[in-house]
């Protein structure tokens, strides 16, 4: 279903200017995605088109293009992949021969983001307009403070909160200006109310993966977490989810577990995936390892849990929404000495999701996601506990970096650490 | 009448380049105290004005990372990882807080690792907005009173309005005597040599801001004395870059004959080329001037067209460029940059487009990588040397 309505994404950006929408670069979790529906434009999510890409093995010639005009490989091969498409679709005047699902489309605007993570987000559609100097670019800050030890963000949350309201004010003001149309108040409220019923549907969901065995791997999820990020606002996103809800269901009562004879439970602990190695997951499950829950792509909490403030503004509302999520393990982490939120949430899940080891992915070409897990793991050891973990060097994008050889020895290394502390925790 | 047993400028310049962190060692131990920052955005008159002395941490590039790997992913900027390399080594044992801006991902991503390894008593991420407007000024202002109410708590005392102002003034005394002694690298003959420059800048930044002043005043005053540094028709060169605290590269392009007459790095004209304007508001004031700094992590340009743009971005460069003479400029960006990595397509196509040379250079910050690329330079320098009068080439 997934790689459905991937495609029809896809499509949609293909054929919106024959349905007299206007198109839009977008980028994941920007807190943008109501508004530019509730605008009428269609989002064409460039690191989802750089995942496509990655997946079917076909960035090579794109990272190479990007190469070529001196954009060193060392960075973001999702802007080096989305880049070297621009490139080459431009140069050619249509989508390049080789381009995955009909290609990406022409944008007729760039929505940047300004966030506490991510270099990228900030210079990638700048770099994009060389080879598209008239399409335009905007910029949204999306601001959080970093948890601090001597100040509390409650502190502060009310220039933050302020800030950010502002900023996407500023961009509905700027699509208005593209569309020649005026922002529908009461559209957006519903869309809003939308996201926030998928978002409780989403983490209800992905909380039934607790079940033992868990009914859903992270393989899995690395899929379906498309709806949640990249088709917010949306009653086919809340739709996917509710089936998904029941097939869940449906597997637990029926004993239907991912991995049929699951004898570890793992954690993706941190990293974006290697799409064009997620067979790796069937490598593990091989050898009864399930992937009950991960941390990436997990974006959300529900929102009965987040405490957002009631406002009748839809602004607002999605900047306190994004804000409570961003700040939310603040509070554990302080109520543990030497903690921090990251570690709160791995401790967390472990517990929750009955973990017996953790895996995390280095994706070399991104220091957003990246840095600091193995930082996450020498603390959790030092204020938790000892758990095996297992760390996959590659990336998310350029499989030259991807020996799978290698990593599958890697792998079975791990398991059969993980089948000593099992079998010293049995007695056996 | 001169003390003759007071160092020169130089002398100064070469021990405390060559032994960075040798002065602060001294002032600790007379009771003074210092908190350590990354970057140009921190700013230093906030931590000055609470009654530490801000102390620059650097990396080392003669020296291979190797306590850092076990904390720090090698996929970070290998110049914040020589930064975190050399602070867990106890290079700098004398700072006891750090404060952190978030300029890019290297700096702001890492600074759990930084904080839980390090474990210092204080220690404070300044939140830097990525783009200059009404709306971004008035979060920054916020966010420097959230840094002084941290400093305040740290130190335990009020930091006074009056107290950051007659910072400010020290430290745009500081600003104003970079920018005169870069007046002695104008002329035909420049007095004084790029790499001399890079010593004199990083040396400062070790110093208390009162001992900066007359350094750097002093070596421009020995600058104006002193004979020419590069003959006349030395093929005149301009580096950019993000932060060059060593003085490697610009040795090199002088060793193959050329002459680094600019630059537009930290530190440097990047850092030194604007003061800080008077506010009632001192933070104001701040806020103005560290949010305009001109690092490719923050996005400027918004006016529409192009060309517009680009002059918003890189106009600065080129007017650098016109007013220093330049002939070729070496753009030099850390491997694993993005936001200086991806720019260089663009300020490559924007200096060419201006009648520049202009060379591309990446490295992992060492100084053995460094040391590779000098035949691409020489190569460089003889290009510009040969072409003046036949265009622009880019390498």
């Amino acid at each position: 279903m997934i790689p459905r309505m991937v495609k029809d994404m896809l499509a949609a950006g293909q054929r919106a200017h024959e349905e007299g929408k206007l198109t839009a670069y977008t980028l994941i979790a920007s807190a943008y995605d109501e508004i530019i529906r509730a605008m009428d434009i269609v989002p064409l999510w460039v690191e989802n088109f750089a995942g496509i890409c990655s997946a079917k093995r076909n960035a090579m010639p794109f990272l190479e293009k990007a190469e070529s005009h001196y954009f060193s490989r060392s960075m973001c091969t999702y802007a080096l992949c989305c880049l070297g498409f621009d490139a080459l679709r431009e140069e050619s005047g249509g989508m390049p021969a080789n381009a995955p699902w009909g290609g990406l489309p022409r944008p007729d605007m760039m929505l940047g983001t300004g966030t506490m993570i991510c270099d990228p987000r900030v210079k990638w559609f700048q770099a994009a307009r060389q080879y598209m100097p008239d399409v335009p670019i905007h910029m949204t800050n999306i601001l959080w403070p970093a948890y601090q030890q001597n100040i509390d963000h409650r502190e502060i949350q009310d220039y933050y909160i302020r800030f950010m309201v502002s900023e996407l004010r500023d961009l509905v003001a700027f699509l208005e200006k593209r569309t020649s149309r005026k922002m529908d108040w009461d559209r957006l409220a519903g869309l809003v109310d939308l996201a926030d019923r998928t978002w409780n549907l989403f983490w209800e969901t992905h909380e039934l993966r607790r079940a033992v065995p868990t009914p859903m791997g992270t393989g899995d999820a690395f899929n379906t977490m498309v709806p949640l990020v990249f088709m917010l606002g949306t009653q086919q996103a809340l739709d996917f989810y509710a089936a998904l809800n029941q097939e869940l269901k449906n597997r637990i009562n029926n004993r239907m577990a991912s991995v049929p004879d699951e004898k570890y439970r793992l954690m993706w602990g941190g990293g974006l995936a290697p799409w064009f190695a997620l067979s790796d997951f069937d490598y593990f499950a091989a050898k009864g390892a399930s992937f009950p829950v991960e941390i990436s792509y997990r974006l959300a909490e529900p929102l009965y849990n987040l405490n957002v403030p009631r406002t009748s503004d839809p602004i607002e509302h999605i900047v306190w929404r994004w804000f409570k999520y961003l700040t939310y393990w603040y509070d554990a982490a302080r109520k543990r000495n030497g903690s921090y939120p990251e570690v709160e949430r791995m401790i967390r899940y472990i517990d929750d999701y009955q973990i017996d080891g953790i895996v995390i992915h280095e994706a070399f070409s991104c220091r957003t996601w990246h840095p600091g897990l193995i930082c996450q793991l020498n603390t959790l050891k030092k204020i938790y506990r000892d758990i095996p973990t297992l760390v996959l060097e590659s990336d998310m994008v350029d499989i030259g970096s991807y020996n799978e050889s290698e990593t599958h020895q890697r792998i079975d290394a791990f398991i059969d650490m993980l089948e000593n502390e099992t079998s010293h925790k049995s007695g056996s | 009448m001169t003390n003759s047993s007071t160092p020169s400028g130089s002398a100064l310049v070469e021990r405390y380049y060559s032994d960075y962190g040798s002065r602060a060692r001294e002032l600790k131990k007379q009771g003074r105290r210092f908190i350590g920052y990354l970057c140009a955005y921190v700013p230093l008159e906030i931590i000055s004005a609470a009654g530490f002395i801000p102390f620059r941490v650097k990396g080392n590039v003669h020296e291979p990372i190797s306590a850092a790997d076990a904390q720090m992913e090698t996929i970070v900027c290998p110049m914040v990882r020589s930064y975190f390399d050399q602070t867990l080594k106890g290079a700098w044992d004398f700072i006891e807080g750090l404060v952190l801006p978030h300029s890019c991902d290297s700096m702001c991503i890492t600074h759990d690792i930084w904080r839980t390894s390090l474990n210092l008593p204080y220690f404070h991420l300044l939140n830097v907005p990525h783009t200059i407007s009404d709306n971004s000024r008035e979060f920054f202002v916020d966010c420097l009173r959230t840094f002084r109410t941290s400093m305040e708590r740290y130190a335990g005392r009020t930091i006074s309005n009056k107290a950051i102002e007659a910072e400010i003034e020290k430290y745009n005394a500081l600003r104003k005597a970079v920018r005169h002694l870069y007046g002695l690298r104008r002329g035909d003959e420049p007095r004084i040599s790029g790499s001399a420059i890079v010593r004199t800048l990083v040396a400062a930044m070790s110093l208390p801001v009162e001992e900066a002043v007359p350094m750097v005043e002093s070596i421009t005053i020995e600058g104006s004395k002193q004979g020419p540094a590069f003959e006349r028709g030395t093929p005149r060169v301009m580096i950019v870059s993000s932060e060059q605290d060593d003085d490697g590269l610009a040795s090199i392009v002088e060793e193959c004959g050329g002459a680094v007459v600019s630059d537009f790095t930290c530190p440097g004209l990047r850092e030194y080329g604007q003061d800080v304007e008077p506010h009632t508001d001192p933070l104001v004031g701040l806020a103005g001037r560290y949010l305009n700094l001109n690092c490719a992590r923050t996005y400027r340009g918004e006016t529409g067209k192009q060309s517009d743009d680009f002059e918003e971005r890189f106009g600065i460069i080129g007017r650098l460029a016109t007013d220093f003479r330049v002939r070729g400029v070496i753009i030099r960006v850390h491997r694993c940059c993005d936001p200086y990595g991806l720019e260089v397509p663009a300020l490559r196509s924007y200096l060419a487009n201006h009648g520049l040379a202009v060379l591309y250079i990446e490295d992992d910050y060492s100084i053995m990588d460094i040391g590779r690329l000098r035949t691409r330079i020489q190569a460089f320098i003889e290009l510009i040397s040969g072409s003046l009068e036949t265009g622009v080439n880019i390498v």
